[in-house]
């Protein structure tokens, strides 16, 4: 039983990669390199919270640095920084995420966007402080209204494309496994 | 459930420390690439040049159909594109011939009067592999590395126009940091009035020039071509035509096809020689006017006799 648990886990842990690639692979792709006047919204940043947010044994938090870290090498972000602020986040969600489930969406939805909020401007004020040249701002808030309005597609997509729902009470333990 | 509890409790300091462990990790990074740049870019080009053209599969065929759409797109327009063309096609006849006559009347003076032009640039052309992936950033990755022969700082263009420079270099793949990237800065020529000044990207696709002496005899529609001041570049390298922007800044209309950039040229670009020494005065072998230096031996022998 407990190896069937643990399979399904790693399963979907192997998913949250593909998509993470998946994601970044696609932002990668060279199609127009014209700099852009409008922001896409954030999705892997998107996905990582609504991960965590319903299933945190899915994402575990070496993934997400892992994949964050990748991400800012790709991405030409400054290393380390944006990841070490995504797991701070990740982390607040994770700790919270048994209060999460008995909140209604709008309430969690409210949170994420705090903690997106705080993030994005401690990530603008680190980089300030170390004289980096930086984004500018309008884009940058510009993808981070995109991510926060992108969020309940996410949520929605897990849950019907992936299966990634806020565990409901007792289903767990019908196979015997620990949350 | 109350199980989970305990087994939790026990574990949360020790997570609780592997994970504020794994934070001061990344920003330790963070501090090392703030302090140290050149040497964690390194890592990064290395890290790149390992995974990006593994993928180069996934993004060949995704790459191959946003292309056949915007062609598809192009079908549309087909008549009207065919009757524009043509004109062009009509212009750039009347242009050629009068390119053809300027060419032989330049070569004629040229040898008139016996000028040494800059040696040829050649060049080296990498495929587009794939571009920053985030909307702040301005750069693309091309095929071609240090392998081929590729140095940092060699410019690029497309056919037309400057497109950027190589800014990090891997074995397999370099990185180009295009013209409209917040951190490219190029020393460029106006040309008929010949007014220097500096082009900074600032993430718009039209640059705005900065440093400019005197914005009076600069004019919209003027050429602009890279100056070769600071060795940074070779000159004349055509960049854009200036242009006026709506917040009433000059800026400069690139010509490079920044829509559509799949081929880059990497100029082979020879560092200039750099004459550092005033060079020496030309004077007679050694013969020295003034007052003579008193001999050493002459001086002894006055102090002995004073004594």
């Amino acid at each position: 039983m407990a190896d069937f648990a643990d399979t399904r886990i790693w399963a979907k842990r192997a998913v949250f990669l593909l998509l993470a690639g998946v994601i970044t692979i696609a932002h990668l792709i060279p199609l127009d390199l014209r700099p852009a006047t409008w922001a896409a919204p954030d999705i892997l940043l998107a996905l990582v919270c609504v991960w965590v947010a319903r299933r945190p044994e899915y994402v575990p938090v070496y993934i997400v640095g892992a994949v964050f870290f990748m991400t800012d090498l790709l991405l030409q972000r400054p290393p380390g920084l944006w990841a070490a602020l995504v797991i701070l986040l990740t982390e607040a969600i994770r700790t919270r995420h048994r209060d999460l489930r008995a909140m209604p969406f709008l309430a969690e939805w409210g949170f994420v966007m705090l903690g997106l909020l705080v993030i994005t401007l401690a990530n603008r004020f680190v980089l300030a402080i170390v004289l980096t040249p930086q984004a500018p701002l309008g884009l940058t808030m510009m993808q981070l209204g995109a991510t926060i309005l992108v969020y309940p597609v996410v949520v929605l997509a897990a849950y019907v494309l992936f299966g990634v729902a806020h565990p409901a009470p007792g289903d767990m333990r019908k196979i015997g496994q620990q949350v | 459930m109350a199980r989970d509890k305990t087994s939790e409790d026990y574990f949360a300091p020790v997570r609780r420390l592997l994970v504020g462990v794994l934070v001061l990790a990344l920003l330790g990074v963070f501090a090392v690439w703030r302090i140290d740049s050149p040497r964690v870019e390194k890592f990064r080009i290395a890290v790149i040049d390992r995974v990006l053209p593994s993928f180069d599969w996934v993004m060949a065929p995704v790459n191959g159909i946003a292309n056949l759409v915007v062609d598809f797109q192009s079908y549309q327009r087909l008549a009207a594109q065919n009757q524009d063309l043509r004109r062009e096609l009509q212009q750039m006849k009347a242009w050629r011939e009068a390119a053809l006559q300027l060419e032989q009347e330049n070569a004629k003076l040229l040898d008139l009067n016996n000028v040494r032009l800059d040696p040829k640039l050649t060049f080296v052309t990498g495929v587009v592999l794939a571009d920053s992936g985030s909307p702040f950033r301005q750069s693309v990755l091309l095929n071609v590395g240090a392998r081929d022969g590729i140095i940092d700082g060699w410019p690029t263009m497309d056919g037309i126009g400057l497109a950027g420079r190589i800014a990090g270099v891997g074995r397999e793949t370099s990185r180009v940091l295009l013209l409209t990237d917040t951190s490219s800065r190029i020393p460029v020529t106006i040309l008929p009035s010949g007014q220097r000044a500096i082009l900074s990207g600032d993430n718009t696709l039209n640059p705005p020039l900065d440093f400019l002496e005197d914005r009076a005899v600069v004019r919209p529609g003027d050429r602009v071509v890279s100056s070769g001041d600071g060795g940074v570049f070779p000159a004349d390298l055509l960049v854009g035509q200036v242009a006026l922007g709506t917040d009433n800044r000059l800026r400069v209309r690139l010509a490079a096809d920044y829509q559509r950039l799949e081929f880059l040229r990497v100029l082979r670009a020879q560092p200039h020689e750099i004459i550092s020494d005033p060079g020496g005065l030309l004077t007679p072998e050694i013969e020295f006017f003034g007052p003579a230096i008193p001999d050493p031996a002459a001086l002894s022998d006055a102090g002995s006799v004073d004594g």
